[in-house]
């Protein structure tokens, strides 16, 4: 459904059209606002500046939330159990990042902690914190700080790249035990699909606008501008 | 909505009116300013010593590249005893056995990725001196692919870590990671922050000061 709108769904803290440097080119340049879906392309160089996203602190809430959820699910359910002769394992995330700490390894096992699990609880849960008191007009102590967080973290967490490695160990092993997934698997591949969606759905425009908005006392916050030219 | 074309044959640049956009949340400031108003990122024209920074990240992940290949990744003992296993000994024993896709996979993340990856940052550093003819838009997309890419090199280490905990197969057989698990995932962080240190605006501005001397005539607006 395409709805009209006239104007931004957010107030914003001047009436005076927003000056925007292009992260790639530096070109500076006046950027208009968008309506829903649209986005805005850097005049020199082409890049994408920003996008419009509509209603995307309710996705952020809504996906992180879920994201939540399956993290928690999958940290209490084994992904993998194996079967071979009499020994079972199951593998959970943990698992496998404190087998390598016992084989002398804790380096590594620090990277694999943080990559799968502390990266991934920043991403998702400072998203929600940042998110969804916003979408009430409200930022939470420490907001601005978490939302800086969060952006940073994005790179770092590598669940889906986890995934892959256990498709491809999967692969290796085969045929050498018998294998069943676990309810962890599922809640896995259900974390990377909503941390994904909760990311890529979130309009940054949007989120430090209000951000902004959120610490001004009461009385200082502007009205609504009036709408743009067509 | 597709790009606009160009509009004006010189934009300006943010850092020639003393302007900064901020790196996380992206609000222009005066950079007299210090600290962006609005997040409290400390704020830069550039990136600070963007390129001695990429090299120094650079030169690390490729010295490190080099017992990460030949040290092995894993050591799988059974009852024929102890065999080691290198990322390209591992790739070449599932081509062997016919296994076509993985051993394509471990090749891409393993071996291929990274070392584009170092080449195109070397390439990335080299234009932002003013060592490359490249169009600056070819080398903005460059620069794009090598931050998409760079993580995906990590599969190979989950693989072990998750070998190492599913094969405990009593006395039959154990997986120990080898020294090249831990070398290999420096590589790819190093390569990680090599890449995030590069400041894509340095292309630009080399272009912006340097015409092309032969496009003297004003350029026809390109439509891509």
């Amino acid at each position: 459904m395409n709805r009209h709108h006239p104007w931004l769904s957010w107030p914003q803290i001047s009436s005076e059209p927003m000056q925007v440097a292009c992260h790639f080119c530096d070109t500076l340049q006046t950027a208009p606002r968008l309506r829903d879906g649209d986005g805005a392309y850097c005049c020199s160089c082409g890049e994408r500046l920003f996008r419009n996203r509509p209603r995307s602190l309710a996705h952020a809430t809504g996906y992180s939330l879920a994201a939540l959820f399956f993290m928690g699910i999958s940290h209490a359910f084994p992904f993998l159990i194996m079967t071979s002769g009499n020994v079972t394992t199951r593998l959970t995330l943990v698992q496998s990042a404190s087998e390598l700490a016992q084989q002398n390894n804790p380096l590594l096992a620090a990277a694999v902690v943080f990559f799968t699990i502390i990266a991934p609880l920043i991403l998702v849960g400072g998203l929600l914190y940042v998110a969804a008191p916003l979408r009430y007009g409200i930022s939470l102590p420490g907001a601005i700080v978490a939302a800086r967080w969060f952006q940073k973290m994005e790179p770092w967490s590598m669940l889906e790249v986890f995934l892959l490695g256990l498709v491809v160990s999967l692969l290796k092993l085969g045929k050498l035990a018998d294998l069943e997934f676990g309810t962890g698997l599922w809640s896995l591949i259900g974390l990377v699909l909503c941390s994904a969606a909760a990311i890529g759905g979130i309009d940054r425009l949007e989120l430090w606008d209000r951000l902004e908005i959120s610490r001004l006392p009461p009385a200082e916050i502007p009205e609504p501008a009036p709408p743009p030219r067509a | 909505m597709t790009p606009e074309p160009n509009p004006s044959p010189s934009p300006i640049s943010a850092a020639s009116q003393g302007l900064a956009s901020c790196h996380v949340c992206g609000k222009v400031s005066p950079v007299t300013v210090g600290h962006c108003p609005r997040c409290d990122t400390p704020l830069h024209l550039r990136k600070p010593q963007s390129l001695e920074r990429t090299w120094a990240f650079l030169i690390a992940a490729v010295i490190l590249y080099i017992p990460a290949n030949t040290m092995p990744i894993m050591t799988v003992q059974g009852i024929g005893g102890a065999e080691k296993n290198t990322i390209l000994s591992g790739v070449v024993r599932f081509w062997e056995m016919k296994s076509y896709p993985v051993a394509i996979v471990i090749f891409t993340a393993s071996v291929l990725i990274p070392l584009l990856k170092v080449i195109a940052l070397v390439w990335l550093c080299l234009a932002a001196r003013g060592r490359s003819q490249t169009a600056p838009r070819s080398l903005s997309r460059l620069y794009h692919i090598t931050e998409l890419l760079g993580r995906w090199s990590m599969v190979d280490v989950f693989v072990v870590a998750i070998l190492v905990c599913l094969v405990q197969l009593g006395a039959i057989m154990t997986i120990t990671p080898g020294p090249a698990a831990l070398c290999f995932s420096a590589v790819v962080i190093l390569t990680m922050f090599s890449a995030m240190s590069f400041d894509p605006r340095l292309i630009w501005d080399r272009h912006h000061e340097k015409p092309n001397p032969s496009s003297s005539l004003p350029s026809l607006p390109t439509n891509e």
